[in-house]
């Protein structure tokens, strides 16, 4: 099976700091890829540059057969794409955020078909019915006419995953999705993460859920201090690391 | 104080108010105009990345926000002429000096309710696929312009008293007309208090409104 997502020698520094030392990751299409690590290793930098909210310096980023970001030139170098290519290729990815960040100052069925109408140009009348589906599938249908303050923190990330997956996208990228939910809330968006997977969704999920990662990833990548330490399945991850690093982290987080 | 006050004659003379009323409408709609129109443009360059775009607009905002407006409006008049030869009206001078001096302000009201909005709007927007200007129109500003509208009120109502400055290039706002009328009637205290109060009672119920708007929409937050 060929990769969705390739990443090779991926680098990214802010200023001084160098976030990311070099990242190889390939991502088959309907996998689902857990990246845990302490905070500060890179891997919500890593994920944001997957669609290019982060610029990478270095390296390649590669969704199916389009460059992430960049444009090859004829002689070797490379230079930013133009911005409205770089809009249509994040059109490709949906991505939730830690904080959600839902319009409010709309709906949250105008949140859900906002990209499909403005980004896609789709019918109106045809977004509408797909958001209705995709709402009662998050399981928030009562609540369509709202606005996003009146939800909580849950139903709000739920609603986000909603208005993601609007778009069609070929891949689902989650940045620490529960980190900012009180843990009664933490559950519920889960359980969509799952039912997502289940469906045969790829997904790329930053978390410091480690049940999540250990029941639902096909593998799971660790980093630590803008390296890749190791990346296998779940299992070998959590019960025999191959790295002292890793070991040493997961034994601190699932004390 | 055993003054005897005669407003009688403001009364009689009621008209002359009624007309400058109109000039300093008028050159307060315009410098509006200019205002909003160009401060938006400013704003926006501002906030480019390219310096070719934001180091003119940082120029400009920052020239007109560190003189004085009555400079401002007596170098367009006497001075820009002799420059240029692009000799304008009293009034068009005053209107257009006025506006360019509102842009600076509006510009910087524009850029803080841009920059208010949080990061994550901009990086949700960006997303689902939105380029600059769908997620400016879309997401952005729709928001921001609500937390513009209490400060554009109150610079609004500081260009209403600003207008009084044309007095300065003898064009025929109220100010200006009050003094004349003074120089026929002798009465500058009934017309100099009639024309404070008439600002007062102008310019208080937009000041007022402006703080209402601004605690409603904080209570919303």
């Amino acid at each position: 099976m060929t990769a969705l997502i390739r990443a090779s020698n991926v680098q990214k520094s802010f200023g001084p700091l160098h976030v990311l030392k070099g990242i190889d990751l390939e991502i088959a299409r309907g996998e689902v890829l857990a990246i845990i690590g302490p905070s500060g290793s890179g891997k919500s930098t890593f994920l944001r540059c997957m669609n290019f909210l982060e610029e990478y310096d270095h390296g390649e980023i590669w969704l199916g057969d389009e460059l992430v970001g960049y444009r090859q030139k004829p002689n070797g170098t490379r230079v930013k794409q133009k911005p409205e290519h770089i809009a249509k290729i994040r059109a490709r990815m949906g991505m939730v955020f830690q904080n959600f960040n839902l319009f409010p100052h709309m709906s949250v069925l105008d949140n859900v078909i906002e990209g499909p109408t403005i980004v896609q140009r789709r019918p109106r009348d045809e977004a509408v019915a797909q958001a209705k589906v995709l709402l009662d599938r998050v399981g928030l249908s009562s609540k369509i006419d709202v606005y996003p303050e009146t939800l909580s923190g849950g139903q709000q990330q739920r609603a986000a995953i909603a208005r993601a997956l609007a778009m069609n996208p070929e891949v689902m990228l989650f940045d620490e999705p529960t980190s900012a939910l009180d843990p009664e809330l933490v559950g519920e968006v889960l359980d969509v993460m799952r039912a997502l997977a289940a469906e045969g969704m790829t997904m790329v999920v930053v978390t410091h859920e480690m049940g999540f990662a250990r029941d639902v990833a096909d593998r799971v990548m660790m980093m630590d201090n803008g390296n890749r330490i190791e990346i296998d399945t779940p299992q070998k991850i959590f019960t025999a690391p191959s790295h002292p690093r890793t070991a040493e982290f997961l034994q601190r987080v699932l004390r | 104080m055993d003054y005897t006050w005669h407003f009688q004659v403001v009364w009689d003379y009621r008209a002359v108010f009624v007309r400058g009323a109109i000039m300093t409408a008028q050159i307060t709609f315009w410098a509006t105009l200019i205002g909003l129109t160009l401060g938006m443009a400013l704003g926006l360059m501002r906030r480019s990345q390219l310096r070719l775009l934001r180091l003119p607009a940082a120029t400009f905002i920052e020239l007109f926000r560190s003189t004085p407006a009555l400079v401002q409006l007596v170098w367009i008049y006497y001075a820009l002429p002799i420059l240029t030869g692009l000799q304008m009206s009293n009034t068009v001078s005053v209107s257009i000096g006025l506006g360019l001096h509102a842009a600076a302000y509006f510009a910087e009201i524009f850029r803080a309710g841009v920059n208010s909005i949080s990061k994550g709007q901009w990086d949700a927007a960006r997303a689902i696929g939105m380029t600059y200007s769908q997620s400016m129109r879309r997401i952005i500003l729709p928001q921001a312009v609500r937390r513009m509208i209490p400060p554009i009120i109150n610079e609004f109502a500081s260009l209403i008293k600003l207008t009084t400055l044309g007095s300065a290039l003898a064009v025929y706002e109220l100010l200006h007309e009050a003094n004349n009328l003074i120089n026929s009637t002798y009465r500058p205290l009934e017309i100099y208090t009639v024309l404070a109060l008439a600002f007062a009672v102008l310019i208080y119920p937009i000041i007022y409104a402006s703080q209402r708007l601004e605690q409603r929409w904080q209570i919303r937050q």
